[in-house]
C-alpha cells in the first residue's frame, strides 16, 4: 500500500501517537492510561508506519528487534521488583521519590514496572504485526 | 566473608565462566578453582566451633506469608558435607581443565559445574525445607546439563533425560511430602523440627504419606533400588562429572536428606524395615551388577550404587554405632571414589580405552595416577592404614550390634564387602600391574592437574586411616551427633580395636576378595543367565515402557484436543467451561437483584441492540472481511459500554486492542484462501447451542458475582480505599496492575512474551520454509 495521503499523514500522526503513548504511560498512575495502553498506542503508531512504508522501513525505524524489546521490557519490570529487597523490604514493594519532577511527575518503582510493561507490549504487538505482514502469501 | 558469600561467589563464578573462558581459554580452571578452595578453607575455620557442639544459623525473610525464608543451618552433618563438596570440587575444577583441555564448550561446562556445586552447598546448608527443595531441583537441572555434556551423542542425551526424569519425579513427590510435613509440623524449618521432643514428628496424624513421599525423593536421588538404573547410565558424562556428582556429592543428597531427617523420622515404626531393606537390596544389586561390567567407569558406578545402599542401610539400622559407621563410610567413600573416578578418567583420556580386559601394566607409564589409584583401591578394599579399613571395621561392628535379623545383616554385609574388595582390585590395581599391553592411544601420564587431586585425596585417606582420632572428634563425631540428636556425641575412631569379631571378619573379607577376584571370569559366566534374565524384567525396562506409554497417551490426546484447528479448541474450551459451571451452579443460586442494578439508559440499550445485530450478522456473512468488521462493531460496543459505566481505562484499552486486532486479522486473512466450505446444518446447530449455553453461563456467573457483593465485602473497596494512601496513585486500575497485583502482571507480560516468541517460531522457523 503506497499512497501519498497515507505516507504524508502517517509521519505526522506517528509522532503524535508516540508522544501520546508516553503521555499515557506517565499519567497512568493517577488518570486513565498506563503502560499497557501506552504500549498499544506506541505499537499502533509503528504498525501504521509499516502499513504506509512497508515492514522493512518500520524495522529500520525501530532499530531494535521486537524480540529484544520484549527481553528488555521483562528485565526492566523485574528490576523494578528487586529494588525493594535491596533495602530489606519485600519483593515488589513500591518505592516513590517524594518530590515530583516537572512534566514527568513522581518517579517510583511502579512507574519503572509500568515502563517495563510498555516495552513488552510494544515488542509483542510489533513482533506479531511484523511477522504476519512479512510472510509471503502461499501461492497454491 | 561468610558461608553464604562463598556460595554466592561460586554461583557468580559459574555465570562468569563462559566469559572468562573466552578470554583465558584453558587457564580458566585455575582461576575458578580458587572459589571452591576458598570456600573449603572457610569451612575449615568453622570446624572447631561446630566440633564443640555448636551450630550456625542465618535467616532472611523471603516469602514469610508462605513460611519460606532463606534460612541456613550448619551443624556437624552439614559441615562434613560442605567440606567434602568443596574439597572434591576444587580438584574437579582443576581436573576438568586437563580432561576437557581445548574444548570450546569448556566455559559452558564450568557454568553447569559451578551451578551444581553452589546448589549442592546450598542444599546441605539449608534450614528451610522449601529452600532445600529449590537447591535439590537446581542440582537435578545442573546435573542434567552435565550428564548431557556430550549432547551431540544420542545416548548421552537419553541418559541425561533419564536421570532428570527419575530424580525430577522423585523431587516432585518429595515436594508434596515436604509441604505436608511443614503443614503438619507447623514449621518449615528443619532446625525447629529437630528441636521438637523425640517422637513428635513421627506421631503426627497422616505421617505415613509424608514418610513415603519424602523417601521417594531421597531414594530416587540416591539411586536406591528400584530407581538405581539411572546412575550407571549417567556415566555418559565426562569423567570429572562422574567423579563429582556420582561419587561424592549429588547422589549423596538423598543420603543427606535421610540423615538430616533421621532425628525426626527415625523412631517411626516403618523406618528401619523400609530404609534398611531398601539399602540392603541396593547394596547387593550394586555389587552383583558391578561384577558383570568390563567398563572401568561402569564398574565404579555400580560400586557407588552399592555404597549408597550401604549408607542407606546403616541409616535404616539407626543405632549409635550404625550412624557413626555411616558417617565414616561416607567420608572414606568420598575420598577413594572421587580419586578412582578421576584416575579411571585419566586412563581413558591417555590410553583411549576403559575396558579392564585390555588395560594392563600402566604403572610405569603413569606413575602418579597409578599411585593414587592404588591408594584408592586399597581404601575401597578396606586394607589397614587407610580410612576404608576404619570404616569397614565400624560397618561390621554396627552390623554385629544391629537389632533385627542378626546374622543376616552380617552375611550380606560381608558378602557385599568381599565383592567390593574384588572390584577394587579390578579397578584400581589390575590396570597398573602385569605386562604392558598396547592401547588405542599412546599411553602416557596425564598433566599434573589430573593427578594432583587423586594424590591429595589418597594422602587424606592415608592420614585419616593412620590417625583416625582427629577426624573422629572433629568431623565424624559432630556429624553423627547431629543425626542422633546429641550435639556432644563423641566418636572415638580407633585404628586398632584388639582381636575381635569385626577384625576377624575384615581379614576374612580380604582373603575372600582375592579369591573372588581370581575366580571372577568363571563367576561371570556362571551367573550370566541370571544377569540377562534380571535385565529383561528389571526396573529399567519398566522405565522404558512407562516412557513409551506416556508418549502414546500424549500423542493420542494431542490428536484429539490439539489438532491444530482453532474452532475445535474454542469448542473444547467453551464446552468444558459450560459443563464445569453447570456442575457448580446448584451450590450458588442465581439471585435477580433488580433493586441494586443501574436502570437501563437509552444509549446503553441502543448499543446493546447494535452489538446483538452485529454478532448475529457475523454468523451469516459470506466473506471473512465482512466478518471482521461486524465483529469489530461488537468490540467497539463493549468499549462504549465501559465508558458508560465509567471505566475509561478499560474502554481505552478495549478500543486499542480492537484496532490492533483488526490490523492483525487483515494481515492474517490476507493469505488464507477464500471461504469455500461452510458448516453443515448439524454442525451449525451444535455450535449455536454451545454459543447460547456459553452466553447463558456467563450471564449467570455475572449475576452470582453481583449477588456475592451483598454477602461479603468486595476486595475492590479495599483497593479503592488504599490506592492513594498506600500506593500513591489515584487510578485504581493502574495501581492494581503495577502495585497491588504487580506479580500477576509480571506473569501476564511473561505469557505475552512467550506467545510472541511462539508466533515468531511458528512463522519464521518452519523447517520446510521455501
Amino acid at each position: 500500500m503506497n499512497t501519498l495521503i497515507l505516507n504524508t499523514t502517517c509521519r505526522v500522526i506517528m509522532g503524535l501517537l508516540l508522544v501520546f503513548s508516553v503521555f499515557l504511560l506517565l499519567r497512568g498512575h493517577n488518570l486513565p492510561g498506563g503502560g499497557f495502553s501506552g504500549g498499544l498506542v506506541a505499537a499502533s503508531s509503528f504498525s501504521l508506519f509499516a502499513l504506509g512504508y512497508g515492514v522493512e522501513a518500520a524495522r529500520r525505524l525501530l532499530r531494535i528487534h521486537p524480540c529484544t524489546l520484549i527481553g528488555i521490557g521483562l528485565v526492566v519490570a523485574l528490576v523494578s521488583a528487586v529494588v525493594a529487597p535491596v533495602w530489606d523490604l519485600p519483593f515488589f514493594t513500591g518505592l516513590w521519590d517524594k518530590n515530583p519532577l516537572p512534566v514527568v511527575g513522581k518517579l517510583g518503582t511502579p512507574l519503572l514496572f509500568d515502563t517495563g510493561v510498555y516495552i513488552v507490549v510494544l515488542g509483542v504487538v510489533l513482533q506479531l504485526v511484523f511477522s504476519f505482514s512479512e510472510e509471503e502469501p502461499e501461492k497454491n | 566473608m561468610g558461608l553464604l558469600h562463598w556460595i554466592a561467589l561460586i554461583f557468580a563464578g559459574g555465570f562468569a565462566a563462559p566469559f572468562l573462558h573466552r578470554r583465558l581459554g584453558d587457564r580458566t580452571g585455575f582461576l575458578l578453582a580458587v572459589l571452591p578452595f576458598g570456600a573449603f578453607v572457610h569451612f575449615c575455620t568453622l570446624v572447631p566451633a561446630v566440633a564443640a557442639g555448636g551450630s550456625l544459623r542465618w535467616e532472611f525473610p523471603w516469602a514469610p506469608s508462605l513460611g519460606i525464608s532463606l534460612s541456613f543451618f550448619v551443624d556437624g552433618l552439614s559441615l562434613l558435607f560442605l567440606l567434602v563438596i568443596s574439597l572434591v570440587g576444587t580438584f574437579i575444577v582443576l581436573y576438568a581443565a586437563g580432561y576437557l583441555h581445548g574444548k570450546t564448550t569448556l566455559g559452558r561446562f564450568y557454568l553447569a559445574l559451578l551451578l551444581f556445586m553452589g546448589s549442592m552447598l546450598g542444599l546441605v546448608a539449608s534450614d528451610n525445607i522449601i529452600l532445600l527443595f529449590i537447591f535439590w531441583e537446581l542440582t537435578s537441572i545442573s546435573s542434567f546439563l552435565l550428564i548431557g555434556y556430550y549432547h551431540e551423542q544420542e545416548s548421552s542425551r537419553a541418559s541425561a533425560l533419564q536421570a532428570l526424569l527419575v530424580t525430577g519425579a522423585g523431587g516432585l513427590a518429595m515436594l508434596a511430602g515436604l509441604i505436608l510435613l511443614g503443614n503438619a509440623a507447623g514449621t518449615y524449618e528443619i532446625s525447629r523440627m529437630l528441636a521438637m521432643p523425640a517422637g513428635t514428628i513421627s506421631a503426627l496424624p497422616g505421617f505415613l504419606p509424608i514418610f513415603i513421599l519424602v523417601l521417594l525423593g531421597a531414594f530416587t536421588k540416591s539411586a536406591q533400588f528400584p530407581f538405581h538404573f539411572w546412575l550407571p547410565n549417567a556415566m555418559a558424562a565426562p569423567a570429572p562429572v562422574s567423579a563429582f556428582l556420582h561419587s561424592a556429592t549429588m547422589v549423596k543428597a538423598g543420603v543427606f536428606l535421610l540423615a538430616r531427617l533421621h532425628p525426626a523420622f527415625g523412631d517411626y515404626a516403618l523406618w528401619t524395615p523400609v530404609v534398611g531393606s531398601v539399602g540392603a537390596v541396593t547394596m547387593l544389586t550394586g555389587v552383583f551388577l558391578a561384577m558383570h561390567q568390563s567398563d572401568l567407569k561402569r564398574i565404579l558406578a555400580y560400586t557407588t550404587l552399592a555404597v549408597l545402599g550401604t549408607l542407606t542401610m546403616l541409616l535404616g539400622i539407626g543405632t549409635e554405632l550404625a550412624i557413626k559407621a555411616c558417617m565414616t563410610y561416607l567420608l572414606a567413600h568420598a575420598l577413594y571414589k572421587a580419586a578412582l573416578f578421576m584416575t579411571s578418567g585419566t586412563i581413558d583420556h591417555e590410553t583411549g580405552t576403559r575396558d579392564v580386559a585390555v588395560l594392563s601394566g600402566l604403572g610405569s607409564k603413569m606413575p602418579f595416577t597409578a599411585t593414587a589409584a592404588l591408594i584408592g583401591a586399597l581404601s575401597m578394599a578396606g586394607i589397614p592404614l587407610l580410612i576404608g579399613f576404619v570404616s569397614k571395621e565400624y560397618f561390621y561392628k554396627a552390623l554385629l550390634d544391629a537389632p533385627g535379623p542378626g546374622v543376616l545383616w552380617e552375611v550380606i554385609g560381608v558378602g557385599a564387602s568381599v565383592l567390593m574388595g574384588a572390584l577394587a582390585i579390578v579397578t584400581g590395581i589390575r590396570p597398573f600391574f602385569g605386562r604392558f599391553r598396547e592401547t588405542p592411544k599412546h599411553a602416557h601420564e596425564g598433566p599434573w592437574t589430573m593427578w594432583i587431586g587423586p594424590i591429595i585425596l589418597g594422602a587424606a585417606a592415608l592420614k585419616f586411616g593412620i590417625f583416625p582420632g582427629w577426624v573422629g572428634t572433629h568431623l565424624i563425631g559432630p556429624a553423627a551427633g547431629s543425626i542422633l540428636g546429641e550435639p556432644a556425641f563423641e566418636a572415638n575412631l580407633k585404628l586398632w580395636h584388639g582381636f575381635n569379631t569385626a577384625l576377624f571378619l575384615s581379614i576374612l573379607t580380604v582373603v575372600l576378595a582375592v579369591g573372588v577376584y581370581l575366580i571372577a571370569p568363571r563367576w561371570r559366566s556362571a551367573s550370566q543367565p541370571l544377569y540377562k534374565g534380571l535385565a529383561s524384567v528389571g526396573p529399567e525396562s519398566a522405565y522404558g515402557r512407562i516412557l513409551d506409554g506416556i508418549l502414546v497417551v500424549a500423542r493420542w490426546q494431542t490428536g484429539i484436543l490439539q489438532n491444530g484447528k482453532l474452532r475445535n479448541y474454542v469448542l473444547t474450551v467453551g464446552g468444558f467451561l459450560v459443563l464445569l459451571v453447570i456442575w457448580v451452579l446448584p451450590k450458588n443460586p442465581v439471585v435477580l437483584d433488580f433493586d441494586r442494578m443501574i436502570p437501563p439508559s437509552i444509549l446503553g440499550v441502543t448499543v446493546c441492540v447494535l452489538m446483538i445485530i452485529a454478532a448475529v450478522a457475523t454468523c451469516f456473512v459470506q466473506s471473512r472481511f465482512t466478518a471482521i468488521l461486524t465483529l469489530g462493531v461488537v468490540g467497539l460496543g463493549v468499549a462504549v459500554l465501559f465508558f458508560l459505566f465509567s471505566a475509561p481505562d478499560l474502554a481505552m484499552t478495549q478500543i486499542l486492542v480492537e484496532t490492533l486486532t483488526v490490523v492483525l486479522f487483515v494481515l492474517a486473512f490476507y493469505r488464507l484462501p477464500l471461504l469455500r466450505e461452510f458448516s453443515s446444518r448439524a454442525v451449525k446447530i451444535r455450535d449455536a447451542l454451545l454459543a447460547a449455553g456459553f452466553g447463558l453461563v456467563m450471564t449467570m456467573l455475572v449475576l452470582i458475582a453481583f449477588h456475592f457483593e451483598t454477602i461479603a465485602t468486595p476486595i475492590s473497596e479495599y483497593m479503592s480505599a488504599n490506592s492513594l494512601p498506600m500506593a500513591n496513585g489515584r487510578n485504581v486500575v493502574n495501581v492494581i496492575l503495577v502495585d497491588f497485583r504487580a506479580l500477576d502482571t509480571l506473569g501476564e507480560i511473561t505469557v505475552l512474551a512467550i506467545a510472541a516468541l511462539g508466533v515468531f517460531a511458528m512463522l519464521k522457523l518452519r523447517p520446510n520454509k521455501p
